[in-house]
């Protein structure tokens, strides 16, 4: 192996990353965002169509592939005059995905703060929207931190996918940098090593601040 | 939509290869993951840190990394499958590593007493693992088992990539002669929703039932406990 390949590898998975990076982090905020807002909604406002509605989005993106979703929003909506950059639409797709997952993690961490909670809450005299950021919301979101930190873990996985929508993220350009130098197996072994010290040290930070947080 | 009568067909013979790939990964996939999970609590730590590195590889890199080493690299040793295989294999590889995690809470769940009365009997690892621990776990573990299985239908549409000619691929590619992308799309995202939702609603109330009989089997056993004992 000469060194002009190493750099060459360096340079590809290198600029990869960062748009993988980028990839990820837009997503995780959308994601996050968005799945905490309908959570709390859904927490706070008990309507039958307010649970459907959330219901109904929640398994229609679960149940649905992402590189079709993926699919749909770049060349689907593309026919439809909405041409989104391969970027904007991998963030949007996979942000819109993951809050039908951070949906129900932050339902069940709401779901775990004990009953009590809110009726003492309620007996002080906090109204049901204090009550709920006061009392309830730190508490879920504690419980919620460990699976959040798995969803982001397979999100930085999920985001390979974007290759295929021409996003120039690891994998896209690990396959540039093989179609000009016919090294298949080394470079595509630099992306899974590459993606295996990104979830690893993900996955460690995750259970790092976890540990630090528990009671 | 008036070619629809040439492109419905279609798509039906590539929902028919996606199941192809996800009934035979997860065939594939189930004793392999058997294996890794029989291979991770041997004593011998070769055995258990080789077992380990497998499945901590195989979960934190992206199926589609795995995907093209299968395609694209196994040919750089010789080995050149047809996408098809190359597809199964790899979703297999790493539902291998999904599975024997899942193996692996099913294994904990059974108390240690069963694999100690075991060996006291005289069975060996390998006989204990499969005359009495397995069948066991098999019925705890079966929820999450199906789950994974819906999950590996979604995931088969990664096989696109590889130029398996599956749904996604399918649709890409009567995207590209029909020019009706949303249409196309909009189909195909159904026709994954219609397999995989009833799948999930089932495995969910499958486990809801596992559940109820499993406390009524506990409560019945412990009332019959009672009743046994002397007042």
């Amino acid at each position: 192996m000469d060194d002009d390949l190493l750099v060459r590898i360096v340079a590809a998975l290198g600029s990869g990353v960062i748009v993988t990076l980028e990839v990820t982090a837009g997503a995780l905020v959308l994601a996050v965002g968005l799945g905490l807002a309908l959570a709390a909604i859904r927490y706070l406002w008990h309507r039958r169509a307010i649970d459907f509605a959330i219901s109904a989005y929640v398994e229609l993106l679960r149940n649905i592939p992402s590189l079709t979703f993926l699919f749909l929003l770049y060349f689907g909506l593309a026919a439809i005059g909405m041409r989104l950059p391969a970027l904007t639409a991998a963030i949007v797709g996979l942000g819109l995905i993951g809050a039908a997952v951070v949906v129900d993690i932050f339902r069940a961490g709401f779901q775990a703060v004990p009953q009590g909670q809110r009726e003492a809450a309620a007996a002080i005299g906090l109204k049901p929207i204090q009550a709920f950021r006061l009392v309830i919301l730190p508490q879920g979101l504690r419980i919620a931190f460990a699976p959040l930190g798995n969803y982001a873990v397979a999100l930085v996985k999920d985001t390979s996918l974007v290759a295929a929508i021409a996003a120039p993220e690891v994998m896209f350009n690990a396959r540039q940098l093989i179609n000009e130098t016919f090294q298949t197996t080394l470079v595509y072994g630099c992306a899974a090593l590459l993606y295996l010290v990104i979830t690893y040290s993900l996955g460690q930070a995750v259970r790092w601040v976890e540990h630090r947080t528990a009671y | 939509m008036e070619n629809f009568p040439d492109w419905g067909p279609r798509l039906l013979d590539a929902g028919w290869v996606s199941c192809t790939l996800t009934i035979c990964g997860f065939l594939l996939a189930f004793p392999l993951g058997i294996a890794v999970e029989f291979i991770r609590t041997r004593r011998s730590l070769i055995f258990r840190l080789s077992a380990d590195a497998y499945v901590s590889v195989m979960r934190g890199v992206p199926i589609l990394v795995i995907l093209y080493l299968s395609y694209f690299a196994l040919p750089e040793a010789g080995i050149a499958l047809p996408s098809l295989l190359a597809g199964i294999l790899g979703l297999a590889l790493v539902y291998s590593a999904y599975l024997a995690e899942v193996f692996r809470a099913g294994f904990a769940a059974v108390p240690a007493g069963q694999r100690e009365a075991a060996m006291a009997s005289g069975l060996g690892p390998w006989q204990t693992f499969r005359l009495i621990l397995l069948p066991q776990v098999i019925r705890k573990v079966l929820p999450p088992l199906l789950i994974n299985l819906v999950s590996l239908l979604k995931d088969s549409s990664i096989c696109a990539l590889i130029a398996v000619p599956e749904l996604t691929l399918t649709s890409r590619a009567i995207m590209s002669e029909s020019f009706l992308p949303l249409h196309v799309f909009v189909v195909t995202a159904c026709g994954y929703f219609m397999i995989a939702w009833p799948a999930s609603l089932a495995v969910r109330s499958l486990e809801r039932w596992l559940c109820r009989r499993a406390e009524g089997s506990e409560t019945a056993q412990s009332s019959q406990h009672l009743l046994a004992t002397p007042a």
